[in-house]
């Protein structure tokens, strides 16, 4: 039976991506050289090779390489996140944005800001993150339960996120001085700029284990598109494939959020376009979404360095200008779908 | 073998199943039949390991089921689920190839798990659906899928709860004799049914459940009796034989009798 060849022939996954290797590859080069500066980066690489640390290199390694790693890693995050969300809630619209995850890593990262734990202690900021997407993503599946419908899902993050904002307003409001509630206002729109290997060193641990936690359950997300029932009779620990998934995003998104603020619908956006390329296999989509959303948020990154803005338009801005109409776009499409 | 021990459920205040015990012949097409609400598809889901009883044990070959490791116990035992549910639009052969889940230590197919993904699409007639995705498909044709799926992890245990309500009566025999030739096979297959004409034909054997407790246990032919059929569904039936085979036909009940 040749036609089910298919089904061990990996060429197709393959070639998505090396093709997303390479845009990211392109992406990576493009992205040290843009900004205010203009940089040769062979001579800029012969200079720190050499030790004569020119005010080009202290640019290269200092500025450009940090921002470039974080926009791959918060990028991959976010694309790795709502793919397994997906997977996990059986749900196209599930996004760590939409459904009120990186709101709430936000308020968790605010409180950091907010008592002034970040100074006295630096993983503070990524721990408020983690703690504030974690409470997010349990009282989600609270909320909604097994098998939720879209709407179920969608109010219940319209309820989780409007309360993250809430809270949030109110610690702008109550903020001591008005220079800190602009600051946290400003980095609530989510940005890369102005980032150091600092922070690229404070979310690696944890994003890598969030990483891994949702790449183990790949299999298990597969099994899940026939149903909790069949996927536990097939052997899947369903109770431990939530757990992993729950404490992923909650790791690298909380994470993320608490280094760049708000970056929405990477997450949404990208597992959405890959999804067929992968014969709708949650469990596939994981690793493509994470290649493909660091090409997404890398590009997006290069753009609002590229705009002739006054100044700097926010990544998340960007983000959201992109993403919001293409979440209607999926919401009319669900309800096209519900009314046949 | 596989046995179930005083087998006690109940949700809320309600009894599902009332201490049910019956072994399960291997190389037998078993039917489990009774009237809504009897406990049926209940009892498929502790078989399955998939609802706790509050009082009682499964056990497979005299071991008790839930010592056994749940991969193991996956390759050993298969559910097939009374509802078709695919959440994602899968090719009908990917949907087939998940039944390999158990045997597989990665995503990708071994040429065993190809072989069967293979064998279980011919053996449920299925193969003019390959490439087609699951949300195109009709009910009958998504309830094959179903099977070959449940096929494909090749067990010697078949739960199927009620695998032929969706379909045409060709189907429907077809289907039955599939069952009954895994049976021949040496496999054990347990068979939630209400159309009691095919149960009389393609079943071994029958367990008759009512209110949760085991009535009746047998041959089909003693199982479907004027008497049971009466006392547990209300509805008198007409019998009769072509080539050798015996048949049951339910035709009515008496006006304002309670099943």
């Amino acid at each position: 039976m040749n036609s089910l060849l298919h089904l061990s022939d990996f060429t197709k996954e393959r070639r998505i991506v090396f093709i997303l290797l390479c845009a990211l590859l392109i992406l990576f080069i493009i992205s040290l050289q843009s900004g205010d500066i203009n940089l040769n980066i062979i001579n800029v690489l012969k200079d720190i090779f050499n030790a004569n640390y020119s005010v080009e290199s202290l640019v290269l390694y200092e500025i450009r390489l940090p921002r470039t790693l974080l926009a791959l890693i918060i990028g991959a995050s976010l694309g790795i996140s709502g793919a397994a969300l997906q997977g996990m809630l059986r749900n196209p619209l599930a996004e760590p944005g939409v459904i009120g995850v990186s709101a709430s890593a936000a308020l968790g990262a605010v409180i950091v800001f907010y008592f002034g734990l970040s100074s006295a202690f630096p993983l503070a900021l990524p721990l408020g993150g983690i703690a504030g997407a974690l409470l997010a993503v349990i009282l989600l599946y609270t909320l909604t339960g097994k098998n939720s419908s879209i709407l179920t899902l969608i109010l219940a993050g319209v309820a989780i996120s409007s309360l993250a904002g809430a809270l949030t307003a109110l610690a702008l409001n109550l903020a001591p001085n008005p220079y800190a509630s602009l600051e946290i206002f400003f980095w609530l729109m989510g940005s890369l700029s102005d980032r150091s290997f600092i922070h690229v060193w404070l979310i690696l641990p944890t994003t890598l284990l969030g990483w891994w936690l949702m790449l183990s359950v790949r299999r298990g997300l597969d099994a899940l598109s026939l149903g909790e029932d069949t996927a536990q009779s097939l052997g899947v620990d369903i109770a431990l494939l939530n757990k992993k998934i729950i404490i992923g995003v909650a790791l690298s998104v909380g994470a993320a959020v608490s280094v760049s603020g708000g970056i929405g619908f990477i997450g949404l956006i990208v597992p959405h376009l890959l999804r067929r390329f992968v014969g709708f296999k949650p469990g596939s989509l994981l690793v493509i979404s994470g290649l493909a959303g660091a090409v997404l948020l890398l590009a997006a990154d290069i753009t609002v360095r590229l705009l002739p803005t006054q100044t700097e338009l926010k990544i998340g801005v960007l983000t959201a200008l992109i993403g919001a109409p293409f979440f209607l776009h999926l919401i009319l499409k669900a309800r096209r779908e519900w009314a046949s | 073998m596989l046995r179930v021990k005083n087998i006690s459920l109940s949700f809320a205040d309600t009894t599902v199943l009332d201490d049910v015990s019956i072994e399960f012949n291997a190389g037998s097409v078993i039917g489990l039949i009774g009237p809504n609400g009897a406990g049926k598809s209940t009892l498929l889901r502790v078989l399955a390991q998939l609802q706790k009883p509050d009082a009682g044990m499964v056990e497979i070959d005299g071991v008790n089921a839930v010592t056994i490791a749940s991969n193991s116990f996956a390759k050993k035992v298969t559910y097939l689920p009374q509802t078709g549910v695919c959440h994602w639009p899968l090719t009908v052969e990917r949907l087939v190839a998940l039944g390999r889940y158990p045997h597989q230590s990665s995503q990708q197919l071994s040429v065993l798990d190809m072989q069967a993904v293979e064998q279980a699409i011919v053996e449920t007639d299925i193969e003019h659906l390959i490439g087609r995705t699951v949300n195109t498909l009709s009910g009958g044709e998504r309830a094959r899928v179903m099977l070959a799926r449940a096929l494909a992890t090749e067990s010697d245990i078949l739960l199927a709860d009620e695998p032929i309500v969706a379909l045409d009566p060709r189907h429907q025999i077809d289907v039955m004799a599939l069952l009954q030739s895994l049976a021949n096979k040496g496999k054990t297959v347990i068979v939630v049914l209400h159309e009691l004409h095919l149960a009389m034909r393609y079943c071994d054997s029958l367990v008759l459940l009512n209110n949760g407790r085991k009535v009746a246990k047998g041959l089909p032919k003693a199982v479907l009796s004027v008497e049971n059929l009466q006392t547990v569904y209300g509805v008198e039936a007409i019998y009769g034989e072509h080539q050798g085979c015996e048949w049951v036909l339910p035709w009515g009940h008496k006006k304002g009798e309670k099943a």
